[in-house]
């Protein structure tokens, strides 16, 4: 529920590129840190792997911040077919369909890293594609609500006219066909890079635990794993849903245009996050 | 091979289960007010408009099922961890998750509603009484039936995830599912009843919720019953469908082409949903046409 | 989407509330960890003070953060406290190997620096301009560490990596380890990180309005804390001594008791009207 209004700051689409350079910088100094944690034997694996693992989970992180800007999300006002999109909160629904993601991906980790991917990818589209659905089967039968968004005239997609299927004194509602696309490339995106931040840190933890010789530790590393990419995708949202200020409609959306942003946030932010995670196991 | 049957049983069965729980998810949603539609509830006092409507703000739904969930999956492990029988085992946890369920919208009620004295909304104990218990009652079943869908999955088809961490990942999947399809139903079409039938509610309507029932003043029980003729069970289909699609593809399809068979199927059903999508939202441009100006 | 926020004009100023919240968690977190470095359980329900201590803290945080109107739920900065303090702690954790004594302070310390580093991020390049938010972005991911160690604590009765990555299980008089069976590897701390994210974010979310005021909010804080100890209380009788769960839950349930009365009594106080099986009447009929 997001009780509070979405109050645009000013200018809140301008690009930052002072503060963008530094995050960057930021980034790749923690990166280095792994290496030189990794070379000085402190992290297991010898100086290559915490850093491949460390990008690793920045890649996946920026995935998913590029993910969360493709779902479509109209919070309050969508409850009330006021404004086009899914009527829940943004960080929320794309963590749902993340998190369906890596439980796929997880449950594929065996059978290699490309399944376990494309695994993880797929779960989280099929959340969002049935969501979707569902949602546009109750506006429609439902509530005799065709789908209209407010934002662009016509459906990039299909070429659909937009304004007159919108209702007087609303936004638009439902889910045009370019808002559904675009909420399954988002669980596309979010499942993803849930996956590849879960493999990458069960991966690590396994070497580590098994040169600690620790034995029996696999259900170990998955747990730590697990919830460290549950809290890793969270933390990503929560930006990514900062970036947005509350809701979106899809692709076409003019606030669709502020992601470079959040994947410069991402980044900084899984770098400093995952090389802690990464210390979790530091062999002192 | 028998595992396989093993697998597709199991796999029906979370899936029924999800269904149920997808159900009773969004009317304990709506019976409490929770989600998106609460603002309006939240904002009617302010407009002038008293009513006798409950005001769960314990947070919206995905992160609420997460923790109710989460919470039942974690007591019911522990208690398997102390030889209890996983059925008990399981009860036990979603009876304790439901008095925390229950303990929270009170809470989230009296605040709410005694934050609002300026706007001279008063706090109805009665509501309180009545509307609390009949919330836990439904939550019961959706956190039940989740859990053991957690639990089969967990144990008969081997997912690597501990208890507690399916618990995170399908109480949000649920809570998100069942706020999605659900919330509008209850925001747009009960709230808004009074508004005109197949159109969005006008933003300058915002705040005016239907605050009297067929007799006397609308009480949150009486929004159950209504959202439970569609947005309950299309919640329910929602959540039942992603729980059965993502096993069935994966049990069926996870050793054909080493893997990439579950992966080739799940782009299939995606399309196959993409097309309904586009044939749903053709059909209700044609029979529905434009909005015309007199309109 | 169209509630306003009105922070209440605060009786106690933040910095006093984090103080208090602060010492109060830092010291419970200690005798705790005193006590399991003494061998003894008995002292795991200081865990739950310290939780309540902290959320105390957050809930100060909260409050100041939202007041802003920061584009999305106040549940979502719950969870990004909690994401960031989990990483934290478990970090923390590991440095146990040089001295258990320096676990909490250094989870506070980790803490710090990611939440300021998070919060310099959404602050600077999510350009957000909230005056406030890199500073109570550091803050929460702090609390969220030291709430969910309380919890922690509670549960399991320490915080050392080896006690959160073992469970010991005395089998024909020997005691055998097993990781399957351990506080990570079940996932319980996935059940201490949702009670606390929520835990986090439900006081202030619950008494938002223009009647909010500080001492009920503050006393909604303290129930949440001691509901959440409860919970992990019942989950500690699978892994503490059978007495110290019992210390941990009767002083959860007389905690939560006290404040849940008290917070009824609060309602009762700023409620406008406290009515029963009465209908309302409206001024335009």
């Amino acid at each position: 529920m997001s009780a509070i209004a979405a109050k645009p700051a000013g200018n809140a689409g301008a690009f930052q590129p002072v503060a963008s350079v530094i995050a960057i910088i930021l980034a790749v100094i923690f990166i280095g840190a792994a290496y030189f944690l990794g070379n000085s034997g402190i992290l297991a694996g010898g100086a290559m792997l915490p850093v491949t693992t460390l990008v690793g989970i920045i890649v996946g992180a920026a995935l998913i911040a590029f993910g969360v800007h493709f779902v479509p999300v109209g919070g309050a006002p969508a409850a009330m077919g006021q404004s086009p999109g899914i009527a829940t909160g943004v960080a929320m629904l794309a963590t749902g369909a993340g998190l369906a993601g890596l439980f796929g991906g997880a449950w594929a980790a065996s059978l290699g890293f490309g399944v376990a991917l494309a695994g993880g990818a797929i779960g989280g589209g099929l959340m969002m594609a049935i969501t979707c659905l569902m949602v546009n089967i109750s506006y429609v039968y439902g509530m005799g609500i065709p789908a209209a968004s407010g934002k662009v005239e016509k459906d990039p997609i299909t070429g659909d006219s937009q304004a007159e299927y919108k209702s007087q004194g609303t936004e638009g509602h439902g889910l045009p066909f370019i808002s559904y696309v675009g909420g399954v490339i988002g669980g596309l995106f979010g499942g993803l890079g849930g996956t590849l931040i879960y493999i990458e840190l069960l991966e690590f933890y396994n070497a580590s635990f098994s040169a600690a010789n620790m034995e029996g530790f696999s259900s170990l590393a998955v747990g730590l794993a697990g919830i460290f990419a549950i809290g890793m995708f969270l933390v990503i949202a929560v930006l990514s849903a900062y970036n947005i200020t509350g809701t979106i409609e899809g692709p076409h959306d003019p606030k669709f245009k502020r992601f470079p942003r959040a994947i410069i946030a991402a980044i900084c932010a899984s770098g400093i996050c995952g090389l802690v995670a990464l210390l979790a196991v530091a062999i002192l | 091979m028998q595992e396989i049957i093993i697998g597709i049983g199991v796999t029906a069965l979370a899936g029924a289960l999800a269904a149920v729980a997808g159900a009773a998810e969004d009317t304990e949603s709506n019976i409490g007010s929770q989600g998106d539609p609460n603002s309006q509830v939240q904002l009617a006092p302010q407009m002038g408009y008293t009513h006798r409507i409950y005001n769960k703000a314990v947070s919206g739904e995905p992160p609420a099922y997460t923790l109710w969930v989460t919470l039942a999956c974690g007591i019911a492990w522990a208690f398997i961890m102390l030889h209890v029988n996983a059925v008990l085992a399981i009860i036990f946890g979603t009876v304790l998750a439901t008095f925390v369920q229950g303990i929270y919208a009170t809470t989230a009620y009296l605040g709410r509603t005694a934050s609002l004295s300026k706007f001279g909304q008063p706090v109805f104990i009665d509501v309180l009484k009545s509307v609390t218990t009949v919330t836990m009652g439904h939550a019961f079943v959706a956190i039940f039936t989740t859990v053991t869908a957690c639990y089969l999955m967990s144990t008969v088809l081997n997912h690597p995830f501990a208890l507690p961490l399916l618990g995170i990942v399908w109480g949000l999947a649920l809570g998100a599912a069942g706020s999605a399809t659900g919330n509008p139903y209850y925001g747009k079409e009960r709230q808004y009843q009074n508004q005109k039938f197949g159109a969005g509610v006008p933003i300058s309507a915002s705040g005016n919720i239907v605050r009297y029932a067929e007799a006397g003043q609308r009480s949150s029980i009486d929004n159950g019953f209504f959202t439970a003729k569609l947005g309950g069970p299309a919640s329910g289909l929602c959540f039942g469908l992603i729980v059965f699609f993502e096993l069935w593809r994966t049990v069926l399809f996870e050793h054909t082409w080493n893997g990439w068979g579950a992966v080739a199927v799940g782009v299939v059903i995606i399309l196959l949903f993409a097309i309904i999508d586009r044939y749903v939202e053709k059909w209700a441009r044609k029979n529905y046409g434009p909005y015309t100006a007199e309109a | 989407m169209s509630v306003k926020v009105e922070a209440s004009h605060d009786g106690i100023p933040h910095n006093k509330v984090m103080a208090m919240g602060l010492v109060l968690a830092l010291v419970s977190l200690y005798i705790a960890v005193a006590g399991s470095y003494a061998g003894y359980d008995y002292l795991a329900f200081f865990g739950g003070i310290a939780a309540v201590g902290a959320l105390i803290w957050g809930n100060s945080t909260i409050k100041k953060l939202c007041s802003y109107g920061i584009g999305t739920g106040v549940p979502s900065a719950g969870m990004l406290a909690f994401g960031s303090g989990v990483i934290a702690m478990l970090f923390a954790a590991k440095l146990a190997a040089i001295n258990p004594f320096i676990v909490p302070i250094a989870g506070l310390i980790i803490a710090l620096i990611v939440g300021l580093i998070l919060g310099w991020i959404s602050n600077s390049v999510l350009n957000m301009k909230i005056p406030v938010m890199t500073r109570s972005i550091a803050e929460l991911a702090a609390v969220g560490c030291l709430a969910l160690m309380g919890l922690t604590v509670v549960a399991i009765g320490g915080l050392g990596f080896d006690q959160l990555t073992t469970y010991t299980i005395p089998i024909l008089g020997l005691t055998v380890e097993l990781y399957a069976f351990s506080y990570i590897a079940t996932g319980i701390i996935a059940v201490s990180f949702m009670l606390g994210a929520i835990a986090l974010q439900h006081p202030f979310n619950a008494c938002l309005g223009p009647g909010e005021k500080q001492d009920r909010t503050n006393m909604l804080t303290i129930e949440c804390g001691f509901l959440s100890m409860i919970v992990m209380a019942v989950i500690s009788f699978a892994f503490i001594d059978m007495i110290a769960a019992w210390i941990s839950l009767i002083i959860a349930l007389i905690g939560w008791y006290w404040s849940y009365k008290k917070y009824f009594a609060l309602s009762k106080r700023d409620a406008a009207a406290w009515l029963d099986a009465k209908p309302f009447s409206d001024a335009e009929e």
